[in-house]
C-alpha cells in the first residue's frame, strides 16, 4: 500500500464518520436539556465542535492524497501473506476467543476462564512447547488468582460452578 | 493427567459447594461495592468500618471501589446482583438520595435497594474564601442580590451541588439557579480549591472536606446545617440562624443490599453494625473525620432516607433542577 | 525555630530505623505493584492506606509516599518489556522503552528508566523542599481559564509524538477527543453516547482504553504472524545503560524534571501529561530527532524524568495548601486527616518537626528508589526471556485480570478487548496510539475548564485571556503551532 491510497482510503472513511455523527449520531445519543441559556454551554456544543474538525482532517486527507502524497509502497509493506488466508482465520479465532471469554468471565468464573483462555492462545499461536503452554496456563491464572485475591484484596469473579477459596 | 486433576479439583469443587448450600449465612467472605473512588470519604468510612464489621460478622469483607457517574455504577454493579447478602453497597448520600431526587435518567430507584442502616452522620457546612468580604449568611444573600455570585461542586447530582441551591432558598433567595451560578468541578477537592483561589464564591460541603482549610484559615465558615455546633467550625448552626428546615441537609453513609434481600440477612446486619460501632478505633478515626457516628436500625435508616430523599425532590421540583434526557 | 532546630526535630523523627524500614518496604510495594499492569500506583496507594492507621504519623505517610514513587517508577518494567503500561504514567516510556527492548536492549532501556526516575525524584523533592511556598502560590492562580490555555498548549505534544505523518496523527487524537465525550455531561447531566448503559455513564475507563490500545494489538499481530519476531534478539543480554548513556540524556532528564515539578505542583494534571510532554520537548530539541519512536534511549529518560518529577511536587499543593493535586495526594490527605493533621499553611508552624521529616524521608528515597529499583529490573528480567508464543497468552491474562481490578467491574475488560481491535486496526493504517491517548486524557479537561471558565464569566470569551498566566500559555501554542507549520511545509513533502 502506498501513502495515496492509504491517505485516500482514511480520507473517505473519516468523512463519512463525521457526516454519520453530525446527521444521525450525535442529534440521537447526546441529550441536551431544554433550557439551556447559552449555546456554548450546551452539551452538544463540543461533539459539533469535534464532528466539525473531524470532517477537516478527512478533507486534509483527501487533499494530501490527491496532490501531494507519495505513490511508492511503503518500505516495510507486507506485501502478501505466505499462508494465504490462514492469518485471517486466526484472527477470527481470536476473536472468538475474546466474546467468550466476555461470557465466561461472569459464568465460569475468571480464574478457569483464564486457563482456557490461555491455553487457547498459546496453541492459535502455534507454540513450539505445547507440555509448557498447558502448565503456564493452569499455573498462571491461579498465582494470578492467589495474588490478587489474597494480597491485593480484589473481588475476582468467582462464576456460578467452583469457587476457590 | 492434566485431566485427571481438573477431574480431583472439580469434585473438591462441587464437595464446597454441596456444603455451602446447607451452611448458615455468612458462610464466605462477603463483596462490599463502595461506588466512590479510593481515598474519597466513602472509602475511608467503609474501609475503617470493615475491620470490626468482618470481626462481627465472622467472615471477611472484601471491598471493592467500583467508580463512576456520581455512585451510579457501583449501585446498578449491587441492584442487579443476587439478593443472597453476599453483595453488598456501601450507599451515600450522593448516590441515594441527591441522585434520585434530581436524575430522570438514573437507571435505580431507592426501592431498587434494602437497607439495612445508615452508621454515620456527617455535618455540613457552607464556606467563603476570608478575601470576599463575606462575614455572615446575610453578607453572602446581600451579594446574590448584587449578582455573579458562583458556587462550586464535585458534579451534577453531588450533594454540594443540591446543597448550595438549597441553602440559597432557604435564605429567601427566589430562583437560586438563575441568581447563583453552579460550576461543577472534577472532584470534591477540586471544588474546595476553586473557592480558594477565587472561582467560585462558596462552597457547600461536608465539614470533613472543609476541617483543615477552616483551621488554616484559608476558609472562612458561615454556617453549619446541624443543630448542634460542630467542633473546629467557629459558626452558627441552622437552627441559631432560625432556618432549622436546613437539618435535613446532611451527609450520610449506610449499608443497603439488593431490594430482595431476606429478612434474616437484614436483621444479622443489624447486630453486626451495632456490634462494630462499638469498636474504639472505629469511632476515634471517625471522628477525627468529623462525622458522627449514629447507628440505625433497618427501619430508622429506610425512614431517615425517605425523609430526605422526599425534603430534596420537593425542592428539586419546586426549583425545576430536575434532569430529564 | 530555626532552621537548624527544625531539621534537628525533623531527624528525630525519622531517625529511627523503623521509619526508613516504612519507606523502603514502600518502595518495594510500589515497584512490585507498579509492575503489575492494572494495579496502579493509586489502588497500591489506597490499599496500603488501612495499614497505616495503626502507625506513627510519619511512619504512615513515609511508607504511603514510598509506594506512590515506587508504583511511578514499576509502571515503566512492563511498557518496556511487554508493551503495557503499568500505571497512565508510564505509557509515554512505551514509544521509545518497547522498541529497545524488542532490538534486545530491554537491559540498557531499564537501566536508563530508573536513572532517570530517580534523577528526577531528586531534582523534584528539591523543588519542594527548597520553593513549595512560593510554586504552591503561584499554582492557586490556575483557574479554569489557565487550565484551559495550559491544556491546549499541552494538546500540540500530539505533533511530537505523531511520527510519520501529521495528518493521520491528528485523526488519531481526533478520534481520541470523541471517545473522551462518552459519558455524563459536566454541566447539565445528560447522557452523551452513553445508549442508556449505566457501565458507560462514568465514561470508559482510562487504564482499559489504555491497555487495550498497547498491549492487545500486540497479541492480535501474533495471531496474524506468529513468526514474525523468530530471528530477532529479544533477549535482556548484556545490554546495560552506560555512564554515556546518561551524560547524552542527562539535558532530557533535567528537562523532564522541571516540567515533572512544574506540571506536578499544579493541581489537576497528573504524571501522564508531564511525562507526554517531556518526551515532546526532548525530541523537538534532541540531535536524533529521526530515532525518537523507533527506540532511542533519550526518549526513555525523558518519559521517565518527566513522571516521577511529578512525584515530588505534587506534594507541593498538598503540604502548602492542604490540595491534593491528584487522586494519590488526595488519599495521603486522608492519611493526614486520620492521624489529626491538617495540611495546609498552618502545619509548618504547628508540625514543623513532621515537616523536616517528611523532607528528611523523601531524599533518602531517592536513593532507596535506585536500589530497590536495581534488584527489580534483575528480578524482572526473565520475562525478556520467556518465548513469546507464551509470553503473549500470558500478557493476555493479565491484562484481563488488571483491567477488571481497576474498578471490579467485567464491562472494563470488554473495553480493554474492543479498543484492543481499534489499536490493531489503527496499527495496521499506520495511525500512531499516543495521539490518541493524550487527546482522550485531555479532552475530558478541555472542555471541562472552558465550560467551567464559561459559567464563571457568565459566558464572556475574554476570561480566557485573563492574566499573563493564560497570555503566556496562548504565545507558547502560537509559537509553537507556527513553528510546526513551517517545519511541515518546510519538508517539501506537507503533512506526510
Amino acid at each position: 500500500m502506498s501513502e495515496k491510497t492509504l491517505h485516500l482510503r482514511l480520507g473517505i472513511f473519516t468523512c463519512l464518520v463525521a457526516l454519520f455523527l453530525i446527521f444521525y449520531a450525535i442529534p440521537s445519543f447526546v441529550f441536551s436539556p431544554s433550557n439551556v441559556g447559552n449555546i456554548i454551554l450546551s452539551p452538544l456544543f463540543w461533539p459539533y465542535v469535534l464532528a466539525g474538525l473531524t470532517v477537516i482532517v478527512g478533507l486534509g486527507l483527501l487533499a494530501n492524497a490527491l496532490t501531494s502524497a507519495k505513490d511508492t509502497p511503503f518500505e516495510d509493506d507486507e506485501t502478501v501473506h505466505p499462508e494465504g488466508s490462514a492469518p485471517w482465520m486466526r484472527l477470527g479465532a481470536l476473536a472468538v476467543i475474546m466474546v467468550l471469554v466476555m461470557v465466561g468471565l461472569p459464568t465460569l468464573g475468571m480464574v478457569w476462564t483464564a486457563m482456557l483462555a490461555f491455553a487457547a492462545c498459546a496453541f492459535l499461536f502455534r507454540t513450539r512447547h505445547p507440555v509448557a503452554a498447558v502448565v503456564c496456563a493452569v499455573i498462571v491464572p491461579l498465582l494470578l488468582y492467589a495474588f490478587f485475591a489474597h494480597v491485593a484484596g480484589v473481588a475476582i469473579p468467582q462464576g456460578n460452578f467452583v469457587r476457590l477459596p | 493427567m492434566k485431566l485427571r486433576t481438573l477431574g480431583s479439583v472439580l469434585a473438591v469443587g462441587v464437595g464446597l459447594m454441596a456444603g455451602a448450600a446447607m451452611a448458615e449465612y455468612p458462610e464466605r467472605p462477603i463483596n462490599m461495592i463502595i461506588p466512590y473512588g479510593a481515598g474519597g470519604a466513602t472509602d475511608i468510612s467503609a474501609r475503617t468500618i470493615a475491620e470490626a464489621l468482618g470481626t462481627a460478622a465472622g467472615t471477611p469483607l472484601i471491598m471493592a471501589n467500583v467508580t463512576g457517574a456520581g455512585g451510579a455504577t457501583g449501585s446498578v454493579a449491587v441492584q442487579n446482583a443476587k439478593p443472597d447478602g453476599y453483595t453488598m453497597l456501601f450507599a451515600r448520600v450522593g448516590s441515594h438520595s441527591v441522585n434520585p431526587a434530581m436524575k430522570a435518567t438514573l437507571p435505580y430507584t431507592l426501592d431498587d435497594f434494602r437497607f439495612v442502616t445508615v452508621y454515620e452522620i456527617n455535618p455540613v457546612a457552607c464556606a467563603v474564601n476570608p478575601n470576599s468580604g463575606i462575614e455572615s449568611m446575610d453578607d453572602l444573600i446581600a451579594k446574590v442580590a448584587e449578582g455573579g455570585v458562583t458556587y462550586s461542586s464535585s458534579g451534577v447530582g453531588s450533594l454540594l451541588h443540591l446543597a448550595g441551591a438549597m441553602v440559597l432558598k432557604e435564605f429567601g433567595v427566589e430562583d437560586p439557579l438563575t441568581q447563583a451560578t453552579h460550576i461543577p468541578l472534577q472532584g470534591g477537592g477540586a471544588a474546595a480549591t476553586a473557592v480558594l483561589n477565587g472561582t467560585a464564591t462558596f462552597i457547600c460541603t461536608n465539614t470533613s472536606a472543609l476541617a483543615n482549610f477552616v483551621a488554616n484559615n484559608q476558609l472562612k465558615a458561615l454556617m453549619v446545617t446541624t443543630a448542634e455546633p460542630v467542633v473546629g467550625f467557629d459558626a452558627p448552626t441552622a437552627n441559631d440562624l432560625g432556618k432549622p428546615r436546613l437539618n435535613a441537609l446532611v451527609g450520610w453513609t449506610g449499608i443497603a443490599g439488593p431490594a430482595g434481600l431476606p429478612d434474616d440477612v437484614s436483621a444479622k446486619w443489624g447486630d453486626w453494625i451495632t456490634e462494630a460501632a462499638q469498636d474504639a478505633k472505629f469511632a476515634e478515626t471517625m471522628g477525627s473525620m468529623g462525622s458522627v457516628i449514629d447507628v440505625m436500625s433497618p427501619d430508622e435508616a429506610i425512614e431517615f432516607i425517605n425523609n430526605q430523599y422526599s425534603v430534596f425532590r420537593a425542592l428539586v421540583d419546586e426549583l425545576g433542577m430536575r434532569i430529564e434526557g | 525555630m530555626s532552621l537548624m532546630d527544625s531539621l534537628a526535630a525533623g531527624f528525630s523523627l525519622v531517625g529511627n530505623f523503623e521509619a526508613f524500614f516504612m519507606l523502603f518496604v514502600g518502595l518495594v510495594v510500589g515497584v512490585v505493584a507498579g509492575a503489575i499492569p492494572g494495579l496502579s500506583a493509586t489502588m497500591a496507594v489506597a490499599l496500603t492506606l488501612p495499614f497505616t492507621f495503626a502507625m506513627t504519623p510519619i511512619n504512615a505517610i513515609l511508607l504511603l509516599l514510598g509506594v506512590y514513587k515506587g508504583g511511578i517508577f514499576g509502571g515503566s518494567i512492563p511498557a518496556i518489556l511487554i508493551k503495557t503500561p503499568g500505571t497512565p504514567a508510564s505509557s509515554a516510556t512505551i514509544l521509545d522503552g518497547h522498541p529497545m527492548a524488542e532490538r534486545g536492549e530491554a537491559g540498557r532501556a531499564l537501566g536508563m528508566a530508573l536513572y532517570a526516575s530517580c534523577t528526577a525524584d531528586a531534582v523534584s523533592n528539591l523543588a519542594l523542599i527548597l520553593f513549595a511556598g512560593w510554586l504552591a502560590s503561584f499554582a492557586l492562580n490556575f483557574g479554569p481559564p489557565e487550565f484551559f490555555a495550559l491544556i491546549l498548549f499541552s494538546l500540540t505534544i500530539i505533533a511530537g509524538v505523531s511520527g510519520e505523518s501529521l495528518l493521520r496523527g491528528a485523526l488519531s487524537a481526533l478520534a481520541g477527543l470523541l471517545l473522551a465525550t462518552i459519558g455524563l455531561d459536566l454541566v447539565y447531566g445528560t447522557n452523551r453516547f452513553t445508549f442508556g448503559n449505566p457501565n458507560m455513564m462514568g465514561g470508559l475507563n482510562f487504564i482499559a482504553v489504555l491497555i487495550g490500545l498497547f498491549a492487545i494489538p500486540e497479541i492480535i499481530n501474533m495471531a496474524w504472524n506468529p513468526m514474525a519476531h523468530l530471528g530477532r534478539t529479544r533477549a535482556l543480554g548484556k545490554s546495560r545503560c552506560s555512564w554515556a548513556d546518561y551524560k547524552n540524556s542527562f539535558k532530557a532528564i533535567i528537562r523532564g524534571s522541571m516540567i515533572g515539578v512544574f506540571l506536578g505542583s499544579i493541581p489537576g494534571i497528573g504524571a501522564a501529561p508531564s511525562a507526554f510532554l517531556s518526551y515532546s520537548e526532548a525530541r523537538r530539541t534532541s540531535k536524533n530527532k529521526e530515532n525518537f519512536g523507533k527506540g532511542e534511549i533519550e526518549g526513555v529518560a525523558a518519559s521517565e524524568a518527566g513522571n516521577n518529577g511529578v512525584a515530588g511536587a505534587t506534594l507541593i499543593p498538598l503540604l502548602a495548601l492542604g490540595v491534593p493535586g491528584d487522586v494519590i495526594t488526595a488519599i495521603i490527605i486522608g492519611a493526614f486527616m486520620v492521624h489529626g493533621l491538617q495540611p495546609g499553611p498552618m502545619m509548618f508552624v504547628l508540625n514543623v518537626d513532621i515537616i523536616y521529616g517528611l523532607f528528611i524521608g523523601l531524599i533518602v528515597s531517592s536513593v532507596f528508589l535506585l536500589i530497590v529499583g536495581s534488584v527489580a529490573i534483575r528480578g524482572f528480567r526473565f520475562v525478556a526471556d520467556v518465548p513469546k508464543r507464551i509470553l503473549m497468552p500470558g500478557v493476555l491474562i493479565l491484562c484481563i485480570y488488571g483491567v477488571f481490578a481497576v474498578n471490579n467491574n467485567i464491562f472494563d475488560v470488554g473495553v480493554m478487548f474492543v479498543m484492543g481491535w481499534v489499536g490493531y486496526i489503527m496499527m495496521r493504517n499506520r495511525i500512531p496510539a499516543a495521539p490518541f491517548l493524550i487527546a482522550f486524557i485531555l479532552g475530558p479537561l478541555l472542555e471541562d475548564n472552558f465550560r467551567q471558565a464559561m459559567l464563571m464569566s457568565g459566558s464572556d470569551p475574554s476570561i480566557l485571556f485573563r492574566g499573563p498566566i493564560t497570555w503566556f500559555f496562548w504565545f507558547l501554542t502560537f509559537v509553537t503551532v507556527f513553528a510546526i507549520t513551517r517545519s511541515t511545509l518546510r519538508k517539501k513533502v506537507p503533512l506526510s
